[in-house]
């Protein structure tokens, strides 16, 4: 749905150049909810912009729905923008106008017949659950019900992809949680391609398939969700996982171990229903081993859970063995790790 | 019971001059003024059709009228309102150098009215494939209006001064008045009123612009 190949962006400033990207590689398919995740000024933003031509590549192309958006008239890129929605951090809608209006302006501009554009802003109001505001103005609602129409606005053209520039940041998170679930539904009922940046990963955590790391402007690691939060590779992956997932024992922990003499513990990664399965009473009474559990963490990813255990086994060697390959049969990731 | 030489039609005949002399050059400097704003916030560097070439020419222009003080710019043109007007006195001909003097800071008003809309309304705009001329008409000017009601407030009450200057070198209006009974006649009366009108004049267009401008901000 949304390709960008070898992208460099490269901002003038008076003297000196700032390289906002350096070379990125993208491929969104339809239906994902992708999600970009980097530091401040990893250039985010900056990628975001390009899909939707509202920033041109120095270098590169962006590929949307099949359109290389390089060589487009203008007229024909502002069709193609009419297919790509798109909301903000600061919600950017029309203080002057009334909601109903607000919702509307996608469709005055396609200059829509009145009662079309009465009923699709009615219908879009439903689905974000403002239609009792329609004539009020922005100034009126609080910030969540702004981006429930900032959602409603981007959809009013129909669009095949929605883009998110840090749409939740603005939010306390009870209310950052119910948009969430808004763009979910926008992807599950109008099959929507999402594209959402956020520099939190419990946004990546709660709605997105896939996702790419962000820093310096260079993607330093992309994948599905699921594998990135369990083993994510790059250090900036890592630290971003950490910040809602504990996936590293303590330190307290780690000491403790060391005193008792313990300096190597086998961690088990398990997904989805391998999760929940009686691992524990398998390993003591099937391989007659003696295992206890320093430390567990389970994340719910996607209505998927994601199990890290941190196990302390000992007992015989060859039990032990055949312990391990038994879990790696049952598709348990096994790895050992030194304390 | 004043000691004045001045009848009251003559009086209210130099009002009528007055808003007639401002009514005429608002509403010409207005046009021009706001085509001239609009042209330069779009041609600034980062502007929706950037073009500094055309911006910088304009800039220039735009500061090289607002420095000369009124009273010299009509002085200086007189040729000129000679070729507009057919004659160089009168009110008729004060309202050539009052558009010329208005319509540069009228100019300036509406970019900075413009300016204060933020990117980012411009920015939701060009990701809906709006036109420039969609995003001037459905986007800027409705959120510029409010500011642009005071701009014009300000534009207004600064053409009324000069109006009165224009008075000085036969333009008519009150500041005619002024100038003749008042100044040459030594008739405090004269004066006395027509400030009276202008202050009157001054504080009424501005609450019309406050109350209108909060009217259509809904902020
Ligand atoms: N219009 C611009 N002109 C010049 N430099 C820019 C411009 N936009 C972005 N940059 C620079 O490009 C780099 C990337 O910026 P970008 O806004 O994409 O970062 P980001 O990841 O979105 O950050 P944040 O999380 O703070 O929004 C930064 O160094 C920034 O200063
Ligand atoms: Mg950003």
């Amino acid at each position: 749905m949304i390709e960008l190949k070898g992208i460099h962006k490269v901002y003038q400033k008076k003297n000196t150049e700032v390289q906002a990207l350096k070379g990125v590689d993208l491929s969104i398919d339809k239906g994902d909810i992708f999600g970009v995740i980097g530091y401040s000024g990893a250039g985010k933003s900056t990628l975001v912009r390009l899909v939707n031509y509202l920033e041109r590549p120095s270098q590169g192309q962006v590929i949307v729905d099949g359109a290389y958006l390089g060589n487009q008239s203008p007229h024909a890129l502002r069709q193609i923008k009419k297919q790509i929605g798109m909301i903000f951090q600061h919600f950017n809608l029309l203080e002057s106008k009334t909601i109903f209006k607000n919702v509307a302006m996608p469709l005055i501009l396609a200059k829509k017949s009145k009662q079309e554009i009465r009923s699709r802003v009615l219908e879009l109001l439903q689905f974000v659950g403002l239609e009792d505001k329609a004539s009020n103005y922005p100034s009126e609602l609080s910030g969540g019900q702004k981006q429930r129409v900032g959602i409603a606005r981007a959809l009013a053209s129909n669009p095949k992809i929605l883009l998110c520039d840090e749409a939740t940041s603005a939010l306390d998170p009870q209310t950052t949680q119910s948009i969430l679930s808004l763009l979910q539904r926008v992807n599950k009922k109008y099959g929507i391609t999402i594209m959402i940046i956020t520099h939190e990963m419990s946004v990546i955590q709660k709605i997105c398939n896939k996702v790419a790391v962000m820093e310096e402007g260079r993607v330093i690691e992309e994948g599905s969700v699921l594998d990135v939060f369990g083993h994510p590779e790059h250090e900036t992956s890592h630290k971003f996982v950490q910040t809602v997932m504990n996936t590293d024992i303590p330190s307290r922990i780690k000491e403790q171990l060391r005193q008792q003499g313990t300096h190597s513990l086998t961690k088990l990664e398990m997904v989805g229903e391998h999760a929940t399965q009686p691992i524990l009473s398998t390993l003591i009474q099937r391989f007659d081993l003696k295992v206890s559990a320093v430390f567990t963490n389970m994340i719910d990813i996607q209505n998927t859970t994601l199990a890290i255990w941190y196990l302390d086994i000992q007992g015989d060697t060859r039990n032990k063995e055949r312990a391990l390959s038994y879990l790696k049969q049952n598709d348990v990731l096994v790895k050992e790790v030194t304390v | 019971m004043f000691d004045t030489s001045i009848t009251l039609d003559q009086f209210i005949e130099a009002i009528g001059d007055t808003l007639y002399m401002v009514g005429m050059s608002l509403l010409i400097g207005t046009i021009f003024g706001s085509i001239l704003g609009i042209v330069i916030v779009f041609t600034r560097r980062g502007g929706i059709l950037a073009f500094p070439m055309v911006y910088s020419t304009l800039n220039v222009i735009i500061n090289i009228i607002r420095s000369v003080p009124f009273i010299i710019l009509m002085v200086s043109i007189t040729p000129f309102t000679r070729v507009i007007a057919g004659t160089s006195i009168g009110t008729n001909a004060a309202i050539v150098p009052l558009i010329i003097f208005i319509t540069p800071f009228i100019a300036r008003l509406v970019e900075n009215s413009l300016l204060e809309v933020g990117s980012g309304i411009v920015e939701a705009a060009e990701s809906m494939g709006a036109t420039p001329l969609q995003i001037i008409w459905h986007f800027i000017l409705p959120e510029a209006f409010g500011s642009l009601i005071l701009s014009l407030a300000t534009a207004t009450i600064s053409l009324i001064g000069a109006s009165a200057m224009a008075g000085a070198v036969g333009g008519g209006g009150v500041g005619d008045i002024a100038i003749l009974y008042g100044y040459h006649r030594y008739d405090s009366f004269a004066i006395i009123s027509t400030i009276i009108v202008l202050i009157i004049f001054v504080q009424f267009i501005q609450s019309a612009g406050n109350h209108l401008a909060r009217l259509v901000r809904r902020r």
